[in-house]
This record gives C-alpha cells, structure tokens and sequence, in this order.
C-alpha cells in the first residue's frame, strides 16, 4: 500500500476525539470500580448520601473498607438533574422558537443579523454570570413575589437560569434551520392562499422539525451538565426529595463539584470513588438522551418519508 | 520553504520548549538563585489572611515567592499529603486514621478563629438572641422549625419570637466551618453526635425547606435573602454579615453561660486549653470548659508535610510559617480577619513542629 502522509495524519487527527472519550469512560470504570461493587444498585435508588465518619477508624462492610456509616445513595441528585433540565427546556423551547421565528420572518433583513448576534451572544456568557445574576436578582425576586415559603432557592430558579443559558443554543440553530427552507416552498404556501402563521406553522416549521429537535438535545445536554450556575442557585439538597417548584434541589454535576473536597479527606477513598461512578451515571443519562433524541429524529424523517 | 529553514525553525522551537521546561523544574525545585516558590491552597476562611501576610512577607524576603488560592480545607489537605503544594490550609486537623496514612505530615496551628451562628429575624437583628447546641442541633435535624418554639422561648425570656417556620442554611461545599459547626452540635448533642456526628460536610438531616449555599459569601446572600432563616458564618465575614441586617446569636457554653463571639471570649476558649494541647497540636478548642469561653472556637491550620522536594524549599517553608506564627499574629493582620494570636505556650509547640520540616 502506498505510504500516505495527509490521510494518516488526518485520520490520527480524527481518531484522538474518540480516544480521549473512551479514556474518560475507561478512567470512570476502572476508578470507580471498588464503589460499584460496594454501593450495588441501591446507589441510584437511594435516598440518603452520608460520606460517614471520616475522623473514626474506617470500618470494614461487606469485604471493603469505609468510613463508619457510609451509604451512598444519589436518587436525590438524579431527580434533581431530570427535573431542573426538562422544566428549563419546557421554557426555553417557546422562547427559542418564538425567538428564531421573529428573526427569520418578521424581522427586517438588516436588522436581523444584529439581533442575531445578539441572541449568540448569550450562550458565550460565563456560567458564573448567570449564576450571579440568579442570586443577586432572581432569588429576591421568586422569594419575595412568587414562592409561598420566602425561599428563593431551588428548582424553579434553577430551572430558569438553565433556561436562559439554553434558550439561545435552540434559537440560533432553529434560525439557521429557517433560512434554509427553500423560497419556493414559502411562497407556494403564500400562493395557495395561506396566511403568514400558516405558511411559518403548517410548511415551515415541519420542514425544520429535525433541527429543532437536535437543537433540544444540545441544549439538553449542557442544561443536564452545567454545573457551577445550578451550584450558585439550586439550594443544595440533601437526603430530601423535591416535593414541589420551590424545593431546594442538588444536581448531579453541581454535587460532584460541592462535595469533592470534602470527599478527599476520606482515607478510605471510597467517597471518591463514588463521586467517579456518580460521572458515570450522568454520563449514562446525557448518552440515552442523545440515543433517544436519534431515534426520535430518524422516526420523524421516517413518517415524513411515507407521508411523501 | 527550504529544508533548512524547517530545521532550524524546529531546533529554536525545540529549544525554547527546552528553556520552558528548565524555568519550570527551576520554580518548582527552587535551586537556582536560592528563590524559592511556595504554593499555599486550602481553607476559604485563611484565604483573606493570607492575602494579608504575603506581600508582607515577600516584601522583607525577595527570594521567597508565595502563591495563594482559596479551594477549601479539603483540597489543602489532600493536595499537601500528595506534595502538590507546600503549604495547605485547613480549619480543620487532620483526622487519626489520615495521620496513620500519612505519617510525615504536621498540623500547625496559625492563628485562632470563631464563628458565628447569625439569624434573619426582622425587628431582632440587634438584639442577640439566646442559643444552644441542642436547639441548634435541633433546628438543623428538623425537630424544632418555628422560632417561637417551646425550647427557643425558654432560653430568650422576654423576646417577642415570631411565629414562623425557621429557614436553616448550611455549606454544601466541603467547609471547616461545618466541620467546626458539627462538631459544637456533637459536643453539646449526644442524639447528634450519634446520628449525624462531625464533618467537613456532614449528611444534613432532610429538613424541608432547608437551604444549601456555597461559601461563607454564599451563607451571607443565603440568610440576607431568607428572612427567619439561621446560618453559621465564620468570624471573618463578620462585617458583610452585619451590613446585611444578620444578628448575631450568643451561644451556651459547656459551663451554661451564654457568651457572644468577641476576642475576651474567644480568648477564654483558647486560654482553657492551652495547658492540654498535645505535640502535635490536633485538638479541639469546641465547647470548651471555660466560664466567659465561647464555644466555636479552633485552631487554623498549616497542613505540611515534613519531608520536602529539597533542602532550600524546606528552609524558606520554615522561615514562612516561623514569621506566620510570630510577627504574622500581630494585630495589624489578625483584626483585619477578626482572627486571634496564638498563646505564647502555643506558639513554643508551633515553632518546635516547623523545626521538623526538612
């Protein structure tokens, strides 16, 4: 075979993004090991997470070494994750599409590249901006007016600082999505008599129902891993189930963050280690939505294949 | 391009990669010109004094360079043992079954530090109102929830306590304040200490509507955005605590007087056990057994390990911690953070453990 410098070296170019995944994966596994075997299945049905006593001596259970009293459960955190993600992508799906079609249709074709920038130029603020905005702002605002206990943190707040974090990853790319249709399909709509919310709803909007779709996971999967903006707003919770909009919450990724340093001082490790499986299980999560968001997507090109 | 440009532009690339990587081992080793870099990491609370004691520090010695980051006690603990840092800051001492690991490293004490239990009550805010570690302990485990509460009447006679459900607020990163937080609970507490025990995050019993925050700057907006909510904040955040309309609770002490957090009473807790400190100074000044003592107070804590990269290292780390402990405690450093010198027997054991650092 011929020694072929481009092809090789592009295809060791392209071959690293993989490996760096499995890497992650394979550390994930390896590390956490010891955890999975000790926290079993009850580790995500689990309500309670108690690091134990890290000053006593560690005790030994079930053939590993832990603290005294150690039990790691994170259904708390799971729950907390799925809701704060599915609540914000509730608010910002009308909020992007409305926002891609006002630009794409109603917005004069000189202003829109700037209100588009615009738009972009929300998803580049640092986390910790939205963070800061939600406890300087939101908080006082949902605790004075809308939440009955006074409380301003916690699943609400959350989700709405997810929500406008997300908000502009689904509207540039649905707007992207718009400006593609084809001219000609608008204007037979406009031709056989529709109306202008007609033309957008029944021959635009299916056309782009891929894209919106793959926008939504995008979006799903930086509001199920963001991190230190939920951290800042969600209220923390521990051992407690949310019980409604305003119950504090703890995410899966804002948790690994609060709780690694304590977790170091485990001469065990074992807190570690949990910490490395609970990744794993956010990493589980964002993959089955990706997974579930492909099917989804193939079965609606599929429908929209038998319709023609 | 020629061949010859290519080579040459790689030998200058390669040999500034070179001249990277020996500035690196030279900072990290500290050999060349005796300058010497020390990484210090850790407690939140130590955090502001260090920023107060390096350019004081550096300025009288040019050849010792200190960095400062605040990550938590935790991390300064973990990073030290692994040798990633010189110095890491801790409110907290390493616990016995870390110090059997770990046999090489030393606690030393810095400075003394308190905290306060500060509360959201409209209308009571200047009035310091009366608490102890049972009812604390039971505000944070969800049996007492309102402030007009059977138990929180009794020990506040003649304050008017709204009837309304109390909003407790604790650390959800790991903190020495919840360490020493915890630790006031056990101590005063036995249904605590056998249920939750002590910890630089503990698992907090679910109390519903109980709030999570980040940070001592955290627990401050947390309280000042909760009305009738409760908060231990360290001694350091004093000033944003009071401007933010916080009042400050005094505490019963292990001898049933309720004492505020001021230096006369932090100075009793530290006198009271200055006499039983051990060597290797990890001991506990919570609830200590004083007439005017209050009952928050410790320690704060270099975590260093006493075999260092290389013999210049380990002498500018001595001369660091030897001025911390002596010029470092004067007051134009410790007020600024409402920090306390080390008693002058405490400050003897102190040098004597920076003596082993090699």
């Amino acid at each position: 075979m011929k020694f072929r410098p481009f092809r090789l070296s592009l295809l060791s170019l392209s071959l690293l993004i993989p490996a760096a995944l499995c890497a992650v994966i394979l550390f994930l596994l390896i590390y956490s090991a010891p955890a999975i075997g000790f926290n079993g299945l009850g580790f995500v049905t689990g309500i309670t997470w108690n690091l134990g006593d890290l000053y006593g001596d560690p005790v030994s259970v079930r053939g590993f070494t832990v603290p005294n009293g150690a039990d790691y459960g994170i259904l708390v955190f799971v729950t907390g994750t799925l809701l704060s993600s599915f609540i914000a992508i509730l608010i910002a799906v009308p909020l992007s599409v409305g926002a891609a079609i006002f630009l794409a249709e109603a917005v004069p074709h000189h202003i829109r590249p700037v209100l588009s920038l615009l738009v972009e130029l929300v998803a580049v603020v640092p986390s910790v901006v939205f963070g800061l905005w939600g406890i300087a702002v939101l908080i006082p605002l949902i605790g004075h007016y809308v939440s009955p206990s006074g409380n301003g943190y916690g699943l609400l707040t959350a989700s709405i600082v997810l929500a406008l974090m997300i908000t502009p990853i689904i509207a540039t790319t649905l707007l992207d999505a718009l400006l593609q249709v084809p001219k000609e399909n608008r204007e037979s709509a406009f031709g056989l008599g529709a109306t202008h919310f007609e033309v957008v709803t029944k021959a635009m909007m299916p056309m782009v129902r891929t894209t919106l779709i793959g926008g939504i996971v995008l979006a799903l999967g930086r509001a199920l891993g963001e991190t230190l903006a939920v951290a800042m707003v969600a209220g923390g919770a521990l051992n407690i189930m949310p019980t409604s909009l305003f119950s504090p919450i703890s995410t899966i990724a804002s948790f690994i963050l609060t709780q690694l340093d304590s977790a170091e001082s485990d001469p065990t490790n074992m807190a570690v280690r949990s910490l490395a499986e609970i990744a794993l299980v956010l990493f589980v999560i964002t993959l089955a939505m990706n997974a579930g968001a492909k099917l989804l997507t193939s079965g609606a090109l599929n429908v929209r294949k038998r319709q023609a | 391009m020629k061949l010859s440009n290519l080579l040459s532009r790689s030998t200058a690339l390669r040999s500034g990669v070179a001249a990277l990587a020996l500035a690196a081992t030279v900072a990290t080793a500290g050999a060349a010109h005796a300058a010497s870099t020390l990484v210090e990491t850790g407690s939140s609370l130590l955090y502001p004094l260090f920023n107060l004691w390096v350019p004081a520090f550096t300025a009288a010695h040019p050849d010792v360079q200190i960095t400062t980051t605040s990550t938590g006690s935790g991390a300064g603990i973990a990073q030290s043992i692994k040798n990633l840092v010189q110095i890491g800051a801790s409110d907290a001492y390493m616990s016995d079954a870390l110090v059997q690991h770990n046999p090489n490293m030393l606690n030393i004490p810095l400075a003394i530090s308190a905290q306060a239990i500060n509360y959201n009550l409209p209308g009571l805010a200047n009035t310091h109102i009366n608490l102890s570690g049972p009812i604390l302990a039971g505000i944070y485990s969800g049996k007492i929830t309102m402030w007009n509460d059977r138990a929180i009447r009794a020990a506040n006679p003649g304050v008017n306590l709204p009837a309304h459900v109390i909003i407790p607020v604790h650390r959800v990163d790991g903190s020495g304040d919840t360490f020493i937080f915890t630790q006031y609970l056990s101590d005063s507490t036995p249904s605590w200490a056998h249920s939750v025990h002590y910890g630089t995050t503990v698992s907090w019993p679910a109390v519903a509507g109980g709030i999570g925050a980040n940070g001592n700057s955290g627990m401050v907006s947390a309280a000042a955005a909760n009305p009738y909510s409760i908060a231990y904040i360290g001694v350091s955040y004093a000033a944003p605590a009071a401007k933010a309309g916080l009042g400050v609770a005094a505490l019963k002490n292990a001898l049933g007087a309720y004492v505020l957090p001021n230096p006369a009473t932090v100075g009793a807790a530290a006198s009271s056990v200055v006499t039983i400190t051990p060597p290797d100074e990890r001991i506990s000044m919570i609830f200590a057994k004083g007439a005017n003592a209050y009952p928050i107070a410790n320690y704060e804590y270099a975590i260093i390990n006493a075999k260092q990269a290389d013999a210049a290292t380990a002498a500018s780390l001595r001369t660091f911690l030897n001025w911390a402990v002596t010029d470092g405690n004067a007051s134009q450093f410790l007020d600024q953070v409402h920090f306390l010198p080390l008693p002058a027997a405490i400050q003897t054991l102190s040098q004597t453990q920076i003596a082993k650092i090699k």
